[in-house]
């Protein structure tokens, strides 16, 4: 049963990287560098998600669903001005500039949240519930209660077995299908919309792109505003199962979730999802385990293992184009 | 329909295009020759705003489109094919008609537009559902014109077609760019390596070396000149 526990627990965790490696994966497909702000706006979700569920969650499923859908409004609408400010003008400069530029969004986003001031202050904020939840347990073998005498002759003693269980909270559930169902829309806007077919055009040539009379921008903009609301949801889920939240909550997670990406295959949507999954499973299940203390160490060791021995990562080619 | 006055373009310190002037009439083609780095690709790219001139300007149907964006000039029915085709391989054949006509909104429009280059190259369609990157060279080919065609473009520049395609192919490819002309009114300017085959179906041509225009003239008589054939037609 503990097998069965940990595998929900790590699909649950792990459907969350894998909305955050989607968020990384698609950006690096439209404009070639690692947005390291993304783990930020992850974290924004989750302030947002702070200050959206008293007001609407708790209570019902549906008011849960707005605060979801809230939150993530919130976070597209900052992605899109994070790249309207401070990538777009580095348009056409090298990878590097931006990269940098990248890092020093994350640390400005950072240190303005733990701003009292300005921002949300240092201190980490209880996280209320977005969802109403119920925790339900199945015994799914008996507890038993044997009568064991130790010495002919003497009083039996009573020998008991504790029970089996597995239990599963309605959150991890709300987090399952929530992600699973942002997932399949994300697959659905790529694969069957003329947006999301632009953005797979300018993913592989942006300017053939343009040459058709796609404005490579907006698709940009798209872009930024599909994988930060994805961001923002994976925060708000993120947060649901943790007690508190704090101004630098994303740094790990976003890292996790990056390594996912990159384990799938930079660039590749399904191999973002499937990376996710495989850290979440691989992060929970070392954590149940004795080793319980490297289960970071171990996340960015598979990433360096990737980078040595497949560095397109498990779904991702190298590139051939006919001539 | 199409003037380039004094064109200049630099890559960096490189002069890639000195005052290149030029002109292409409604329902014409026009064919651009010259050996490699001559300046036809880049010629092509300034007008349709990949690079930006240093100097000079384009105009289309009267209007100046100098420095305009690439996705801009689509709309205005000036559609380019590009140099080594950029179809977009991880799409289907389908798909990047589709973006082709990306600017349409009208979906019976999309429909008509598709089923002309259906028509056109039936090789297209029955590869429709594959993506374009298991297309072969000339399949590819195709698709790009496709693609252009698909914005229903009133002039077309259409960077070497012949490019490393089975001669069979190609000559299939320069029947239909004449019948796009002749019976569509398409306007064209070609790039083209192979200049014999480009004079052929040329109305006029212009002959590009180290960036300037050396000699401007009807295909025919570029085809007799000597000079032109010594340098560029094999004699």
């Amino acid at each position: 049963m503990e097998f069965a526990q940990q595998l929900l627990n790590g699909i649950s965790l792990g459907a969350i990287y894998a909305l955050i490696a989607l968020g990384y994966t698609m950006v690096y497909g439209v404009l070639r560098f690692i947005n390291f702000a993304h783990s930020d706006v992850f974290m924004l979700g989750a302030y947002a998600g702070l200050t959206l569920a008293p007001r609407f969650g708790g209570d019902t499923f549906a008011g849960g669903l707005a605060v979801l859908v809230g939150a993530m409004a919130v976070t597209a609408t900052l992605g899109v001005i994070i790249e309207k400010v401070a990538y777009r003008p580095l348009r056409g400069r090298s990878t590097l500039t931006v990269l940098i530029t990248a890092i020093g969004v994350s640390l400005l986003i950072q240190n303005v949240a733990q701003n009292s001031k300005l921002g949300f202050g240092p201190n980490p904020k209880a996280f209320p519930a977005v969802f109403p939840q119920k925790t339900f347990t199945w015994e799914v073998v008996p507890a038993t209660t044997n009568l064991v005498a130790k010495t002919p002759g003497t009083e039996p003693t009573a020998q008991i077995t504790p029970a089996k269980t597995l239990s599963v909270n309605t959150n991890q559930v709300a987090v399952l299908f929530v992600s699973l169902a942002l997932l399949a829309s994300l697959h659905w806007i790529v694969n069957h919309t003329k947006i999301g077919t632009a953005m797979r055009a300018v993913s592989f040539n942006a300017t053939a792109a343009a040459l058709v009379g796609i404005n490579n921008d907006r698709v940009i903009s798209f872009t930024f505003a599909l994988g930060s609301a994805l961001a923002g949801a994976g925060g708000i889920l993120y947060a649901m199962n943790y007690p508190t939240i704090d101004p630098l909550m994303g740094t790990l997670p976003g890292l996790k979730a990056f390594v996912a990406a990159v384990l799938g295959g930079i660039g590749n949507l399904p191999g973002a999802a499937l990376g996710g999954l495989l850290i979440g499973l691989m992060e929970t299940f070392v954590k149940g385990s004795r080793w319980s203390t490297y289960s970071d160490a171990i996340a960015f060791a598979i990433l360096i293992l990737i980078l040595l021995f497949r560095p397109a990562g498990l779904l991702g080619k190298l590139r051939v184009e006919k001539v | 329909m199409l003037e380039v006055s004094q064109l200049t373009v630099n890559y960096g310190a490189i002069t890639a295009l000195h005052d290149v002037s030029l002109r292409v009439d409604k329902g014409e083609i026009v064919t651009l020759i010259g050996g490699n780095g001559a300046g036809k690709t880049t010629t092509l790219r300034a007008i349709s705003g990949m690079v930006k001139p240093k100097a000079g300007e384009i105009r289309y149907e009267g209007r100046a489109i100098t420095g305009l964006p690439a996705h801009k000039l689509v709309g205005m029915g000036l559609a380019h094919s590009p140099e080594g085709r950029m179809v977009f391989a991880n799409l289907t054949v389908r798909e990047n008609l589709q973006m082709g006509a990306y600017l349409q909104r009208d979906q019976a429009v999309i429909a008509r537009e598709e089923e002309f280059v259906f028509t056109m190259f039936p090789r297209l369609k029955e590869r429709e559902a594959q993506l374009a990157g298991t297309l072969s060279g000339g399949e590819q080919q195709m698709l790009a014109i496709g693609r252009a065609l698909m914005s229903q473009p009133r002039c077309l520049l259409l960077d070497e077609p012949s490019l490393g395609i089975a001669p069979l192919l190609v000559k299939l490819i320069f029947e239909k760019i004449v019948e796009l002309n002749r019976v569509r009114g398409l306007t064209i300017l070609l790039v083209e390596q192979n200049a014999n085959l480009a004079l052929e179906i040329s109305h006029r041509g212009y002959v590009l070396e180290t960036g300037r225009i050396i000699l401007a003239d009807q295909a025919a008589t570029l085809r007799a000149d000597p000079k032109v054939r010594e340098a560029y037609l094999g004699g």
